[in-house]
């Protein structure tokens, strides 16, 4: 079987009007966003960062307690839940026996996660949530297994961000 | 033989079967905590309520035992309801802390609630506050609020160990189980009370918050831990053995198993073990890679012994398997006529030693095997014998123990042997006693009761089989695989088992640091 | 004294010296173990049976079929007495125990005698301090008269009896509950069957009977079954002990025939209510029976069935008398908060329900429940009820359902008040 490819015919054989044409709107749109920074549509990135919103999921955070130390029980169910198995958890005996159990590790490998929430959906104590910041740059592999130290307390969440879960009201209510 | 008809379904069962019984010879559901067919009945929780033609009121399965012409249903809504309410009622006081507690995943009170239960509960009172983390003895620690007081773990040191460390204290929802003061659940078989809480209220103090239960595999093995042979069920990952529990048994070892044997897993972990050959002697070892290195050893021994049969002396231990036993000795005695076959024993004072319950002096799986298997062989010489003699052998090849530990006098063993002028040692583990040996040595990296196939024949004779269950040192060799080697065979690499899960899920993360 | 009244065990509780055993044996005393020792056991059984005695503890099981039951060899076999009266309003065995020891202890000699039993104990509840001490020393008195021991009488019947004291827990008035506790064990019911005819205290068979009911046997004995029987009706023979409480003029222990009307025996013995109160509600049969409404309990008769009838039951006899002074709601929490506590923590329905139902109840009456959890009350008692191995679980639930069906215009109205005082809080 044969077929006949249809060929476009060309209307033009000078490209130079068409380059004219593309460069006078390029041209256009900078003085426009030179003398009218206002309405122009693109951010000046890195100086400018886009607002996401509140339920963009980003780079994971784990939440504290009001004494600031890990809300996290060490459950695994987001290591579970995970589809991309980008969670590792070591798990220990809290000294604190209203504590019971606690991570003494917690690593979360970034490169591999797909972002999808689904730790977040499955934690039963909103100790991990997917936060605004999504730059992942890093000038070492080692740096992109984030721990304990840069899930919880790293310098852009200013000391942990609360959990709204807490056990003391917890077990006052009885529940 | 009365006949009964359950669900429908007619049964015939031996005469004295209870209800519940026969509901589980059929295979059919039934809701139940306190029950334990290892226990007697207790009648608590009144979950295993069926609904018996004839009679007014539901009953209890456990302890109404079968008549001729009974028919019980457990269909009927009145039974559901009964049923969902009963575990309600359980569920009311138990605080949900799920995510920390380590039966999650295994826990009566989460299947049953799948089966019998989902409902939107009712209580909206304070929940009765109990004791928590409440250390029982060595081994095991309590959570009274999850506990639903089903007492089984009373009954086990009750009936079973006859020790009577635990009861039920206070009463009412008040009630907690604990121990008299200042006496300690610990006993061997503490462990078997946190294997019958039906709940996470008894954890395991070796176990708990290591793994989560739905990370790890099973399967089926033979406790090498003394000559009983209990049946066990293993649990692993990728990263290693984590626990050991007992599988039912009639003949050998009924529900239960001893603490000591429970620890058989620890030194199979590859912390622990050889993993490739040691060749060398005290403050000098080299490592050699197993397969070239075997093969090399078992050139220099087959010539020395087919120079004279009377160089070479063997030392065994009753804990390879009858197979492989079976393949050695056609090998050395056999084939090599080597006559100096000695059995080394774990300390003799105690070898004859029981508990009364499961537990051996004899820390061999397999010394009824190993024994079978010398018989037509004119059996052991006496280990005396080597005393003194230990120059005039050229090679002298131990079949060391697995686990090592059980052998107190393995530090006297290596003394003696450090005045041998070779010695082939096949260790599972590494230690530091091993290590002391000043004779020229190898050590052979073996594999575990959990990494091979074979059969182990415990004290009265029964031959178990076991499967392999994972492989934790790739390169360790079986018996039979050392035994090839020595011959000279090649062995195929590639069909060797392979740690499961194959390479790590994860392979770039654990290398990506060092890029 | 009412017309109504008769004088049968509670003929000379007037006489202080009828606790003493020379008192006793002035009016009669131990005459009848004399007489009873010269029959054959079996002839006291068929009289008893005759009689249609039935267990004056709380269950009414007619007391000669119970001592049927025993297998017939020669096992050796006990006689307990349930002295461990422990039903809030109940106090009839107390006054028995304290004004007529010999009685009882007559009564139980004779019971033995029929049954064949060498040793009996009497489990007294740890709180009787007092009747403790009376029948201790009325045992010894009996010791040395020759009335215990070996060779009774002279009649070659060998009998021990002692007296244990409980430690205080309502549910060791359960039968196999005070079997356990006699062990040595915790007093908890046992599982039945075996049934404690059959296998009870130390695994051998054992007959669990009421203190009135042990007294009683003497009465039969004396006047045959056939005077006994022209007291009560045709199925609730005889006299019967009533602890009476409550809002009446003259509370206390009387003595009426079975079947007298409850109207009679509030109004007539007891003298009525006090003056401007009205009826509101009568318990019949002890805490654990369900409630009257004023409207039934004009009606009922005193004995098993008609009781049984308007859905109530006679139990331990334990009239508690409530007029419109009294709050529903407060009750069933006092009541239910009782059971809470006595509950021994075996079956779960009971060890759960309880703790529920006094919960949501205290959190009625504290004015923060809602009308769902009126209805709750009802469910959950409903669902403990014939579920566990002993009665309590259905004691507690049967004055719930009762209370709150009955008197449910009492819990809405304080329902009402609590969403009311928490919309002033919402707008303060």
């Amino acid at each position: 079987m044969s077929f006949k490819v249809k060929r476009e015919p060309v209307r033009s054989s000078w490209y130079l009007p068409g380059i004219l044409v593309g460069l006078g709107f390029t041209f256009k749109k900078m003085l426009q966003n030179l003398f009218n920074q206002k309405k122009m549509v693109t951010l000046n990135y890195p100086e400018e960062k886009y607002q996401y919103g509140p339920r963009f999921k980003g780079n994971h955070v784990l939440t504290v307690k009001k004494d600031g130390s890990l809300r996290c029980t060490a459950c695994m169910l987001c290591a579970t839940n995970c589809p991309a198995d980008c969670i590792r958890i070591t798990a220990s005996e809290h000294e604190d026996p209203s504590v019971e159990k606690f991570p003494i590790s917690y690593e979360i490998d970034i490169l591999r996660c797909v972002f999808c929430g689904f730790c977040e959906e499955a934690c039963p104590v909103d100790a991990i949530r997917m936060g605004p910041e999504w730059q992942t740059a890093a000038l070492n592999g080692s740096e992109f297994t984030y721990d304990i130290r840069h899930l919880a307390y790293r310098p852009q969440l200013k000391g942990g961000v609360p959990s709204v879960l807490d056990d003391q009201e917890r077990h006052s209510a009885g529940i | 033989m009365p006949k009964c008809t359950i669900n429908g379904k007619e049964i015939e069962v031996p005469q004295g079967t209870t209800v519940i019984e026969a509901f589980k010879m059929l295979g059919d559901d039934i809701c139940h905590y306190c029950w334990h067919p290892g226990l007697s009945v207790a009648g608590v929780c009144r979950l295993c309520m069926v609904h018996i033609e004839g009679m007014p009121k539901l009953q209890i399965a456990c302890n109404t035992e079968v008549r001729d012409g009974m028919v019980v249903t457990n269909q009927t809504d009145d039974v559901k309801d009964t049923v969902k309410w009963g575990l309600d009622f359980h569920l009311i006081n138990h605080p949900l802390d799920c995510p920390i507690c380590d039966q999650a995943g295994e826990c009566g009170l989460q299947d049953q609630y799948m089966k019998f239960g989902k409902y939107d509960p009712e209580m909206a009172e304070p929940k009765v506050k109990k004791h928590k983390v409440v250390d029982l003895g060595p081994t095991v620690v309590l959570d009274s609020e999850r506990c639903i007081l089903c007492s089984r773990c009373v009954r086990f040191t009750e009936e079973v160990t006859e020790t009577n460390e635990l009861g039920i204290f206070n009463r009412g929802d008040r009630a907690e189980i604990g121990t008299v003061q200042g006496r300690p659940l610990d006993n061997n078989y503490s462990l078997n009370t946190v294997d019958i809480c039906p709940v996470g209220a008894l954890t395991s103090k070796d176990f708990r918050f290591r793994q989560r239960v739905w990370y790890l595999k099973d399967s089926e093995s033979i406790c090498p831990g003394c000559s009983t042979g209990c049946n066990v069920k293993v649990y692993f990952n990728e990263e290693g053995l984590w626990r050991v529990k007992p599988r039912y048994n009639a003949e050998v070892n009924g529900h239960w198993m001893c603490d000591e044997g429970r620890n058989t897993y620890k030194y199979v972990n590859a912390a622990h073990r050889l993993k490739k050959v040691k060749a060398g002697q005290s403050g000098d070892w080299s490592q050699e890679e197993v397969f070239p290195e075997t093969m090399k050893l078992g050139e220099k021994f087959r010539a020395a012994a087919e120079k004279n049969p009377e160089s070479i002396a063997v030392l065994v231990t009753g804990q390879y398997t009858n197979e492989e036993f079976k393949n050695f000795f056609e090998f050395v005695a056999d084939e090599l006529k080597v006559k100096n076959i000695f059995h080394w024993i774990n300390n003799p004072e105690k070898f004859d030693d029981f508990d009364g319950l499961l537990l051996r002096g004899d820390k061999n799986p397999n010394t009824y095997g190993l024994k079978e298997e010398m018989k037509s062989r004119g059996g052991f010489k006496s280990l005396e014998d080597l005393q003194g003699k230990m120059s005039q052998f050229e090679w002298v090849l131990v079949l060391g123990p697995e686990n090592q530990s059980q052998f107190p006098d393995l530090k006297e063993k290596v003394d003696l042997l450090s005045q041998a002028k070779s010695v082939i040692w096949l260790s599972a583990c590494e230690t530091p006693e091993l290590d002391a040996l000043r004779a020229p040595t190898h050590q052979i990296p073996m594999k575990t009761y959990i990494e091979k196939e074979g059969s182990f024949t415990n004290f009265k004779g029964l031959v178990q089989e076991f499967k392999r269950g994972t492989t934790v040192i790739e390169d360790a060799l079986t018996l039979q695989e050392v035994v090839a080697l020595l011959r000279g065979h090649e062995l195929d690499y590639r069909n060797r088992p392979q740690p499961i899960g194959g390479t790590k899920k994860n392979h770039f993360t654990n290398v990506r640091g060092q890029l | 004294m009412s017309s109504l009244e008769v004088k049968l065990l509670s003929e000379h509780y007037d006489k202080p010296e009828f606790q003493g055993l020379e008192g006793y044996k002035k009016h009669g005393g131990y005459e009848v173990l004399v007489k009873a020792l010269k029959m054959e056991p079996q002839k006291i059984i068929d009289e008893v049976k005759a009689s249609g005695l039935r267990g004056r503890g709380g269950a009414g099981f007619p007391t000669g079929v119970k001592w049927g039951f025993l297998p017939n060899n020669d096992e050796p076999r006990y006689l307990l007495c349930n002295a461990d009266e422990g039903e809030p309003g109940t106090f009839k065995d107390r006054v028995m125990m304290e004004r007529a020891p010999h009685q009882l202890i007559e009564g139980m000699i004779i019971s033995a005698f029929a049954v064949k039993s060498h040793k009996s104990y009497i489990y007294i509840r740890g709180e009787y301090d007092e009747p403790a001490r009376i029948l201790r020393k009325a045992l010894d008195e009996a010791y040395e008269a020759g009335l215990l021991g070996k060779n009774i009488l002279g009649s070659g019947f060998d009998h021990d009896m002692d007296l244990y004291r409980g430690a205080g827990a309502y549910i060791c008035g359960e039968e196999t509950g005070m079997i356990s506790s006699l062990e040595g064990l915790k007093g908890q019911p046992k599982l039945k069957p075996p049934f404690p005819a059959i296998q009870g205290y130390l695994k051998k068979p054992t007959i669990v009977n009421n203190v009135e009911t042990l007294a009683a046997v003497k009465y039969i004995i004396r006047d045959g079954a056939d005077a006994y029987r022209k007291y009560g009706t045709e199925k609730s023979a005889g006299t019967k002990l009533f602890s009476i409480s409550g809002n009446v003029v003259k509370p206390g222990t009387y003595e009426v025939p079975l079947g007298i009307s409850l109207k009679d025996l509030i109004f007539d013995v007891c003298g009525g209510l006090k003056p401007g109160r009205k009826l509101k509600a009568v318990i019949p049969g002890g805490s654990s029976a369900p409630i009257l409404t004023a409207e039934e309990s004009l009606k009922v008769n005193m004995d098993y069935e008609s009781l049984a009838q308007s859905g109530s039951m006679l139990g331990s006899g334990a009239v508690i008398v409530i007029d419109d002074s009294n709050d529903m709601v407060d009750l069933l929490d006092v009541t239910l908060h009782f059971y809470h506590h006595e509950s021994c923590g075996q079956c779960t329905p009971c060890r759960e329900g309880t703790g529920w139902i006094s919960k949501i109840t205290h959190s009625i009456k504290n004015g923060e429940g809602t009308t769902k959890d009126i209805d709750l009350i009802k469910n959950v008692a409903e669902h403990m009820m014939g579920k566990t191995i002993c009665a309590l679980s259905d004691a507690a639930a049967m004055p719930a359902i009762s209370f709150v069906t009955k008197f449910r215009d009492e819990f809405e109205a304080y329902v009402n008040k609590g969403v009311e005082r928490r919309g002033e809080d919402a707008h303060a």
